[in-house]
């Protein structure tokens, strides 16, 4: 005791204010080992602005809640009528999986909860609105009467303006409860991933059952640069999978490549990323490293990147017969491991099988749109979280304005459709100029 | 106790333009009790100001959880009918006053300048409003936003106004309104342009059951009439209604309501046309709010195809389409038609009328979609109870103690107030009111 009283500083030295952390730590996001495999989806309102009629009836049971009188001002919902366009939009918080409300706030008054629910606590909210600059769409709203913020919390799990709203406008939801793209891309990945990692090993790289082959495009270049020939048998072998490129895009990466199975497996486990160096983040690089690899068959005289090549050790090395005999075994984790850094990071920068296929989608028939439009005023940007290789410009989404997706670099996974609670995200032709909920642009 | 203490702010704002002064008075419990509100109130309040003065009111249901009370009454001495009149003004209106702290509001006097009110948290000011003078409706209401301060409705003059064309009718928001009987006249005489609801206060109302106005949707929603709805649902039932939907084509139509409103009977449409006296200009994309359908109903009957275009020029200026209709000529062009508006504004023709005696009490806007005793009981109740009476007259099953109830559900208060009631819809159909 006396030991420890001789260490301490004198009472007139030490420093007895409290800073943030002590007044309200931050509320630290609980995750459960079934959330890497099955998030939980948590519950949001839906706003139709076509069966809105701008009757306000949301406004009104949403101010009895809030301050236990009528008063439409003080409500946590909004109700603005564009006069000249003629539609209703419905301001109110989507409980973004991210907001922006959060870290703007100065005193940590608002939290969300384990439930999904971003809440204001008025004990330390000091009404300095700036949540409501940070918001994409002003959901906290001042009262001006009061000046207290007023937030939609979904009346702890039973909005009321959902109930009283005569044309259903607002749905309550957790979202779509069978993501069936979702189901359906896991099974052909896994599929895929046992026919040509487990039974019919090597194929990815070149397959041949009687006057029918496949050989991988990568494969094929460089197999073209290292012999100086051009074998027409040979191209002719690279083309199913271009041809596929062209009428789906990018469908391998997202649903066939074994490589891409195995990376969206290591993201279950590794959600935190840790980031990526700003002067490695150059989509461009794949394309550095497909003509090196071109560059460097031609020199050396055989297909160098086959070499090292995470698709084709997996196909190789992985299989049942051919289990732990080679010293390519290690190359598909240590490129997995960029999985740490972010989502599919060598899918992004690297492949070079990517970087074939991107430039083959140059041609693709068809591409994704996201109508902002359909989802303005509700900035979820889920799109934008759930995509794998970051292709969705979030701050577009949340300015109200439709991102433009460049196709080279999709993988046509489709979890932004598969995601989208407001069915802005969907497939089209090419030249097809409609984006959902503007018309043609 | 009074049950009406929590559905009025119990005040009424008194504005004298000539002095520039504005207070604000409490509201007679006795008179409330007696009258109710809305018409009925508005009237007595009248009796005790000079004839020029204008009374808006609202009734004991407005802004409240009952359907469609959306309703702020504007009483004043017809200048068109020579009487008492009675106009429904809907939207927001009649909420937002009442939010904003009056329940009714007395004009009396002049401006020595146009001015404008602007009303909130129960206090009234008078501002200027020179600048807004000759203005298109629309582009004065972009003018007072910038300007002004923050309000959430606006009852408002244009330009025909101004110059004094008796065919000018008043403008809620850039929407037009049911005004046939020249209250933008009275308003235009005072040197009024318009008054403006900040509507950010509240009212209790009956909270313990704020759901009651669900229960009452539940019993009309079985009507068929609640499922057609729109605009379109009520114009077929005037005369020439069914050829003026015919014409009433456009690129995109939705259906709008009044505040808690379950079943609208506005529709909004955008229409694409080409200015005649334009003609390098390519084709130009308007929208606008259809609430007034005797005046498209009318206004369809002579312009036919071209009435989208020709009602926005009668919105523009603040003109009552039912009353241009009558100045147009049948068969014309629409550059023949645009001309005519030009015409009306600069020379101020006389106006002639043919409204009947029982639509003229309640400023001749209000479809007769029923007719004769009906049309009367449930127009009169709407404006004493501060309800949409459009609401009412296509839901005829909705009663008065359903209305009531809202106000008290207890048997002995709902014994008098119904008695009340009757005795307030029929002095606004006695023979002194009439005359």
């Amino acid at each position: 005791m006396t030991e420890k009283q001789t260490t301490e500083k004198p009472i007139a030295e030490q420093d007895f204010s409290l800073n943030l952390d002590d007044l309200r730590p931050r509320h630290a996001e609980k995750r459960h080992l079934s959330d890497y495999f099955m998030p939980r989806r948590h519950s949001f309102i839906i706003f139709h602005p076509d069966r809105c009629t701008g009757c306000g009836a949301c406004e009104m049971i949403c101010s009895t809640r809030n301050v236990e009188i009528v008063a439409p001002a003080s409500a946590s919902v909004k109700v603005v009528r564009d006069e000249k366009q003629g539609k209703n939009f419905s301001i109110l918080c989507q409980h973004c999986r991210k907001p922006l409300c959060l870290p703007a706030c100065p005193t940590r008054a608002i939290e969300k909860g384990d439930d999904g629910i971003v809440r204001i606590d008025k004990l330390f909210c000091t009404q300095c609105g700036l949540c409501t600059m940070a918001c994409p769409a002003a959901a906290p709203i001042k009262d001006p009467g009061s000046q207290e913020i007023h937030k939609c919390d979904l009346c702890e799990g039973d909005p009321l303006c959902v109930k009283h709203c005569p044309e259903n406008a607002l749905t309550f939801t957790r979202g779509k409860g069978f993501r069936w793209i979702k189901a359906l891309r896991w099974t052909s990945q896994l599929i895929s991933f046992l026919l040509l990692v487990m039974v019919f090993i090597g194929t990815f790289c070149y397959f041949k059952t009687g006057s029918v082959s496949f050989a991988c495009p990568t494969g094929t270049l460089q197999n073209i640069a290292s012999s100086g020939t051009v074998v027409l048998v040979s191209v002719s072998s690279a083309l199913a999978l271009l041809i596929l490129t062209v009428l789906a895009g990018r469908l391998f990466c997202g649903w066939v490549c074994p490589f891409g199975f195995v990376l969206d497996l290591v993201d279950k486990i590794t959600p935190r990323k840790i980031g990526w160096p700003s002067f490695l983040k150059s989509r461009m690089t794949k394309y550095g490293v497909l003509a090196g690899a071109v560059g460097g068959s031609y020199a050396l005289g055989f297909q160098v990147f086959c070499v090292v090549c995470p698709i084709g050790t997996l196909c190789r090395s992985y299989g049942l017969q051919s289990f732990f005999k080679s010293a390519e075994l290690a190359i598909v984790p240590a490129l997995a491991s960029l999985e740490i850094a972010q989502r599919r990071s060598w899918c992004r920068y690297f492949c070079p099988v990517g970087a074939v296929l991107g430039l083959t989608a140059l041609l693709r028939l068809i591409k994704i749109v996201i109508g902002a439009k359909r989802c303005k005023k509700f900035s979820c940007i889920q799109c934008a979280e759930v995509c794998p290789v970051g292709i969705i410009d979030a701050d577009k989404l949340r300015e109200g304005l439709s991102p433009k997706i460049p196709m080279t670099e999709c993988i046509m996974c489709m979890r932004c459709i598969d995601r989208c609670p407001y069915d802005a995200a969907k497939i089209r032709f090419r030249w097809q100029k409609a984006v959902p909920g503007e018309g043609r642009t | 106790m009074n049950p009406f203490q929590p559905f009025y702010n119990m005040k009424i704002g008194v504005v004298d333009l000539s002095a520039s002064k504005a207070e604000v008075i409490p509201l007679d419990q006795e008179q409330v009790s007696r009258y109710l509100g809305g018409a009925a109130m508005n009237s007595a309040i009248l009796e005790g100001y000079q004839g020029d003065a204008l009374v808006f009111g609202t009734g004991p249901l407005t802004g409240s959880f009952a359907p469609a009370s959306s309703l702020v009454i504007a009483s004043f001495a017809s200048p068109i009918f020579k009487r008492l009149c009675h106009v429904p003004l809907m939207l927001r209106t009649g909420p937002d006053m009442k939010f904003s702290g009056v329940d009714y509001l007395v004009v009396k006097g002049t401006a020595p300048e146009p001015s404008i009110l602007h009303v909130n948290h129960g206090k009234i000011r008078i501002l200027p409003a020179g600048n807004l003078q000759h203005m298109p409706v629309p582009k004065a209401i972009r003018q007072l936003k910038k300007t002004s301060p923050p309000f959430q409705s606006v009852i408002i003059t244009g330009p025909a106004a101004d110059r004094g064309i008796s065919f000018a009718s008043v403008s809620i928001g850039q929407n037009g309104s049911l005004d046939k009987a020249g209250l933008v006249s009275r308003m235009a005489a005072k040197n009024l342009k318009g008054i403006m609801l900040g509507g950010t206060d509240g009212l209790p109302f009956n909270r313990d059951n704020p759901h009651q106005g669900k229960e009452l949707e539940k019993i009309i929603s079985t009507d068929k009439n609640f499922k057609r709805r729109g605009f379109f649902s009520v114009l077929k039932n005037l005369e020439g209604g069914k050829d003026a939907g015919k014409f009433l084509k456009a690129e995109r139509k939705k259906d709008m309501a009044c505040y808690h409103c379950p079943s609208p009977c506005m529709t909004h449409v955008r229409y694409s046309w080409q200015d005649p006296r334009n003609k390098e200009m390519q084709n130009s994309e308007d929208g606008l709010l259809l609430l007034d359908h005797t005046g498209c109903a009318a206004l369809a009957k002579k312009v036919k195809k071209n009435i989208l275009p020709i009602l926005q020029s009668c919105l523009h200026y603040g003109l009552d389409p039912a009353a241009v209709a009558e100045r147009l000529p049948e068969g014309g062009t629409m550059l023949e038609y645009l001309n005519a508006i030009d015409k009306i504004v600069s020379d101020n023709p006389h106006r002639t009328t043919d409204v009947s005696e029982t639509y003229r009490l309640f400023g001749g806007g209000i479809p007769p979609i029923l007719t004769g005793d009906s049309w009367e009981k449930r127009v009169g109740l709407a404006m004493i109870l501060g309800v949409c009476p459009v609401f009412l007259l296509r839901f005829p099953q909705i009663t008065d103690a359903a209305l009531l109830s809202f106000i008290s559900t207890r048997e002995e208060d709902l014994k008098t107030l119904q008695d009340d009631l009757s005795s307030a819809i029929a002095s606004l159909f006695s023979p002194e009111t009439m005359s």
